[in-house]
Parts: structure tokens; C-alpha cells; sequence
């Protein structure tokens, strides 16, 4: 976890938001807790449509199902 | 009593041009006035903002400044050229401050709420809490970016910011009618066609000087030897618009005699015709056989404009070289022209000036563009 913070800090530092996406949804895939899944993918998911990324669908539809967009 | 004398002013104006007075001082020089105007003339019309060549692809975004409101110019995925307040719903945050291509989603930098390039609220993260991305008192279908109407006409976009004014088809039918064999594709020149000029003036000494061709063997009296006064006739549509047109247009030629291509199926009044209009408010237009251009007046402050000036081309691809004689030319002449505005408006500073007088034959193009800023102004209240 802690090598992933360091890769989200270094994406965010260098404003690759197209390496956030993974990163946010890697995030999202490690963590036990509903909630903190549902912030991380929030993030993957605006970061990909930020950048239209091809995600952005899939993304939401995960939120979607899960109650949270 | 200031009211009743502003008031017998612009009763003062809208005489006949051979009785008329110009517009007072204080629409020149006062702060107030300038915001008053504001409203009455440049909001409440269609107001010409920017080209379409400002945002040449889908996705392009430029945010502007108009008379002090954040905009965002953009071109939707589709292809369609919009304008919105540059500003998100949730917190009034500017969301573009550069000009950039929107990849995908326009993401606010303050709370990321993301909206589409057609102004749709599409996202709007945590607003029910830690990842929770719904709220039941955030209706996303209410809160899409607030869209300025806007009209595209020879490729400018005008903008009808308080959403008052008729279409824009209607409002100017007349000049869509007389030029009508002007309708036709208009291919912009490019970044060498393009060019800025900051003048020390107040917008309608442009619209003004722009109007009449009086002036024209004083100040431009490089375009004397075949562009005589006589050879020009005024245009006139009183609340519309109004300028000059000429009667011997030459083209360009380059050094082995080439020209520019004509624009397709005009007749023949154009081979050596070309009309000079002030769109009102504040948009100047010049159409000839080979070229056109439009130069959209910027007003920056009640004694500050920024003239924005566009050529446009009847083919996509011209000669570079053709280009730049061209744009040189055109510079060269609208150059001539500042030291003018800028001494009127230093002139608008001499107290008790009665805003003048016209030549009655020279000047109506003038006093007409004055006789519709004082209609609009004593409509105004």
C-alpha cells in the first residue's frame, strides 16, 4: 500500500492523470472497505473522464451497480 | 437634472443628420456610461465575440473575457461551436483558464464536478459523502453549464448575452439579403492572418471612423491613387448596420501577376465592388471577390478597445507568401487609422464639446450608427 501512495504522489506530481486512472481503480481493488473502494473509484472514474479515457464507462457502471453513481 | 439633460442629448442626436449633434462627451469618457452601454448595446444584441477559428477542432476551448464575464468558447465533440459562462455550478469556480483541448470531460479544478463539451453535468464526485456520487438535491439535469446563445454567421460568433435579442436571422436579414452572394464557404487564413491592435479609444470611435469614407484620402492616402472618394458610395440601414462600399476594388497581385481565388458564382457588381459594414454593435465587416475579412471590437474599459482582425479566404489552401503581402496591407491600413481614434478620444475630454457635427453627404453612415446608440440608450431608460 504504501508503494502504491508513492505511485499516486508521483502521478499526481507529474499530472499523469491516464496513470491515475489505474492507480485509483488499483486502489480501489485493494481495499477492504466499501467506502474507501467507493472514493478510490470515484477518483479512477473522473480522472477518466477527464481525460476521455475508455474506462470512464466501465468505471461508473461499477459505481452505478454498487449504489454510488 | 443631469437625466433631463443627457436625455435632450440624445434627443439632440437622433435629429437629422444635417441638424444632429454627436453622442455627448460622458459617453466617451465616464466609467458609468461605459457600463450603461454595456447593457443597452452590447448585451442585450448580438455582440460579435470570436471566429470559429478560435476553436478549430472538436474539443478546443478558449476561455474569454467579455465586458468582464468569465466565457468559455468551445467546440463540442460534434463539432458544434457553443459558448457558456466559464464558471461551475457548485461554487461559481472559473473552470478553463487556458486555452486547451478538453480530452474528454471539463473537470473543475476546485471539486472535480465534471461537465461535457455540451455543457451536461455528467459528474459530481463525493457530493453525497466520501464516494457517494448521487445527492437527491443535486438534479444533474438542472445544473448543466449555463449556455450564452450564440449565432455563427461568415464565421463569427456572436453572442447574445442577456438572451433578450430576436434571432439573429432576423435581426439582420437585411444585410443576409444583400449579401447573400456572399454566402458561401469561408476558409480562415490562418495564424499569418490573424492580428491584434490595442488603441487608447472608446469601442464606437472605431465603429465610428470605420463607417464613412471621408476620411479616407486624409488618413489612408496610400489607397488615394486608385481608391478616390468619388469612387464610393455610403450604406445605410438605420438600427442595423451601415458603412461604405467602393466601386473600384483591385486585387491583390503578386509578383507574377497571381491572385487569390475568387469566391464562387458572384456576379458581376463584385469584380470591382467591395462593401465595408459595421454590423452593429460592434462588429466590422468587409467582403470583396477574393477575400473577406471581420474585425471584432474587444471594448476593454470606456477608453480601451482591442481590435481582433480576421481574413478569410475563398479556398483552404492560398499562397503563404499572397497571405502575408495581404495581412501586411490590411495592417498597414487599420494602423492608419488608430491615431485618429485615439485623438477623438482624447478630444471627448475638451468640456462642453456638443459631440460635433456631420456632413450631411460624407457623414450619415456615422450619424446613423449614432442615431441607433442614442434609440437604444433613451429605450434603455
Amino acid at each position: 500500500m504504501a508503494d502504491l501512495a508513492r505511485r499516486l504522489l508521483d502521478a499526481h506530481a507529474r499530472d499523469d492523470r491516464v496513470a491515475l486512472v489505474a492507480l485509483y481503480e488499483e486502489a480501489a481493488n485493494t481495499s477492504n472497505d466499501m467506502d474507501a473502494a467507493c472514493f478510490y473509484l470515484t477518483h479512477a472514474w473522473v480522472f477518466a473522464l477527464d481525460v476521455g479515457h475508455s474506462a470512464a464507462d466501465a468505471l461508473y457502471e461499477r459505481l452505478r451497480g454498487l449504489g454510488r453513481a | 437634472m443631469a437625466k433631463d439633460i443627457e436625455l435632450d442629448a440624445l434627443d439632440a442626436v437622433r435629429r437629422p443628420v444635417e441638424t444632429a449633434n454627436g453622442l455627448p462627451n460622458a459617453h466617451y469618457t465616464d466609467p458609468a456610461m461605459f457600463r450603461t452601454e454595456a447593457q443597452a448595446l452590447l448585451m442585450s444584441t448580438w455582440a460579435g465575440l470570436a471566429v470559429t477559428a478560435d476553436v478549430p477542432e472538436p474539443g478546443d476551448a478558449v476561455p474569454m473575457d467579455f465586458l468582464g464575464m468569465p466565457l468559455l468558447l468551445i467546440r463540442d465533440k460534434d463539432g458544434d461551436v457553443r459558448v457558456f459562462q466559464n464558471i461551475c455550478r457548485h461554487r461559481g469556480m472559473v473552470l478553463v483558464t487556458e486555452p486547451r483541448k478538453i480530452e474528454g470531460a471539463i473537470r473543475c479544478p476546485y471539486h472535480s464536478w465534471c461537465y461535457s463539451t455540451k455543457g451536461k453535468l455528467v459528474s459530481t464526485p463525493h457530493v453525497g459523502g466520501p464516494g457517494h456520487n448521487t445527492h437527491e438535491a443535486i438534479k444533474k439535469d438542472d445544473l448543466g453549464l449555463v449556455e450564452v446563445p450564440s449565432h455563427v454567421w461568415r464565421e463569427v460568433v456572436f453572442i447574445n448575452v442577456d438572451g433578450t435579442a430576436p434571432p439573429f436571422e432576423e435581426v439582420h436579414a437585411d444585410l443576409l439579403e444583400r449579401w447573400k452572394e456572399h454566402d458561401v464557404p469561408l476558409y480562415h487564413g490562418g495564424a499569418d492572418s490573424t492580428f491584434m491592435l490595442d488603441v487608447g479609444t472608446n469601442w464606437k470611435l472605431a465603429v465610428e471612423n470605420y463607417c464613412e469614407s471621408y476620411h479616407l484620402p486624409w488618413v489612408h492616402p496610400g489607397l488615394n491613387s486608385y481608391s478616390r472618394l468619388e469612387d464610393h458610395y455610403n450604406i445605410e440601414v438605420p438600427g442595423q448596420y451601415s458603412g461604405q462600399g467602393t466601386l473600384v476594388y483591385r486585387q491583390l497581385r503578386g509578383v507574377n501577376e497571381e491572385v487569390f481565388p475568387d469566391f464562387p458564382g458572384l456576379s458581376e457588381k463584385w469584380d470591382e465592388g467591395g462593401e465595408y459594414v459595421a454590423l452593429y454593435p460592434n462588429v466590422l465587416l468587409g467582403v470583396q471577390r477574393d477575400h473577406a475579412f471581420a474585425i471584432i471590437l474587444e471594448p476593454m474599459a470606456h477608453d480601451r478597445t482591442r481590435e481582433h482582425i480576421h481574413l478569410f479566404y475563398a479556398t483552404p489552401q492560398t499562397d503563404e507568401g499572397m497571405r502575408a503581402k495581404n495581412a501586411t496591407l490590411w495592417k498597414t491600413v487599420f494602423e492608419e487609422d488608430i491615431g485618429v481614434c485615439e485623438g477623438m478620444q482624447k478630444g471627448r475630454s475638451a468640456p462642453g464639446f456638443d459631440g460635433g457635427r456631420f456632413s450631411p453627404v460624407m457623414d450619415s453612415p456615422t450619424h446613423c450608427f449614432h442615431d441607433w446608440v442614442a434609440g437604444r440608450l433613451q429605450a434603455h431608460g
